[in-house]
């Protein structure tokens, strides 16, 4: 499995707020198990999707310094199921700044009109050049926003 | 990718607690993109290891009669900095259950230290269920020998 929850960035506010897609396929490794004859969009992967996002949009917004790690999580809730065959529009938004080098962040998935998720969680903001090489990141997010088309 | 994060279950008691095991290794796929230049252990994984024991233990006190899917965490903290190399200890417990939901909470520790905890978790209760197959899931997943006494 390629841990990569988010397929395409369509909009983004530097220091406010990011929109992006994440479309659930059968061929996901985890629906095997999630639940057995039963595929299912775990709840936890639409709260990884949304950190992803919020690391996207930390980098994006400065100039690929930063990353985020979620770190808490204030409140969550799933609605429903996200179904193979759906395609999930997130949202993610500035909130605060937290405690020490924390941010205050909050997201939502919705289905075709339909909420699947809301979570309100915070994060460390770490250095993005201590976990990855920042030049295949910039040109992976222009894949992801399109910019390369 | 398995999507399993508990190895074993070490105690179960019906209605009230559950403890297991999860082992985290560098052979794990996701650290495969999580990340390029140091591993780290996903925050969500920790979650859904919390989840997925508790939510066991619901369906155990249950007799398999039911399933259970988280629909609310509330108030979580996990560490966002771990490489893997460690053994977790999973703790679980439930607040009260009925046919509907259940509420519970649950911790995990790396030796002897609380580095996760969840305080407030709600399942709702599926009740579709094959008895038989998640009975013999629940005893390949956990570990603990069939008895039919119990």
């Amino acid at each position: 499995m390629r841990y990569l929850l988010i397929d395409h960035i369509t909009e983004y506010k530097p220091g406010e707020l990011i929109k992006g897609i994440k479309n659930v396929a059968m061929s996901e490794d985890f629906l095997e198990f999630h639940f057995p004859k039963n595929p299912i969009m775990p709840g936890v992967m639409l709260l990884e999707a949304l950190t992803q996002l919020t690391g996207w949009l930390e980098a994006a917004s400065t100039d690929f310094k930063n990353w985020f790690l979620i770190s808490n999580v204030g409140k969550s809730a799933f609605y429903g199921f996200a179904f193979p065959g759906d395609q999930v529009e997130l949202e993610v938004e500035f909130v605060s700044e937290g405690d020490q080098n924390k941010k205050v962040y909050r997201g939502t998935g919705f289905v075709k009109g339909k909420k699947k998720i809301s979570a309100e969680f915070e994060g460390e903001i770490i250095l993005l050049e201590d976990i990855e090489d920042v030049e295949e990141q910039k040109k992976f997010f222009k894949v992801l926003t399109r910019e390369l088309r | 990718m398995r999507f399993l994060y508990y190895d074993k279950i070490d105690n179960i008691e019906k209605g009230k607690s559950i403890t297991g095991v999860k082992t985290f290794t560098l052979s794990e796929e996701f650290f495969r993109k999580h990340f390029k230049k140091q591993a780290l252990v996903p925050g969500i994984i920790y979650i859904e290891a919390m989840a997925q024991l508790l939510g066991w233990l619901i369906i155990y006190s249950h007799n398999f009669k039911l399933s259970a899917v988280m629909s609310l965490v509330e108030d979580v903290t996990v560490p966002p900095e771990l490489r893997p190399g460690f053994r977790a200890e999973i703790h679980g417990e439930i607040i009260s259950t009925s046919r509907r939901d259940s509420l519970g909470k649950a911790w995990i520790t790396v030796d002897g230290e609380t580095v996760a905890s969840m305080n407030r978790i709600i399942y709702s209760h599926v009740h579709k269920v094959n008895s038989e197959d998640l009975s013999a899931l629940f005893y390949y997943y956990s570990g603990i020998r069939v008895n039919h006494g119990a």
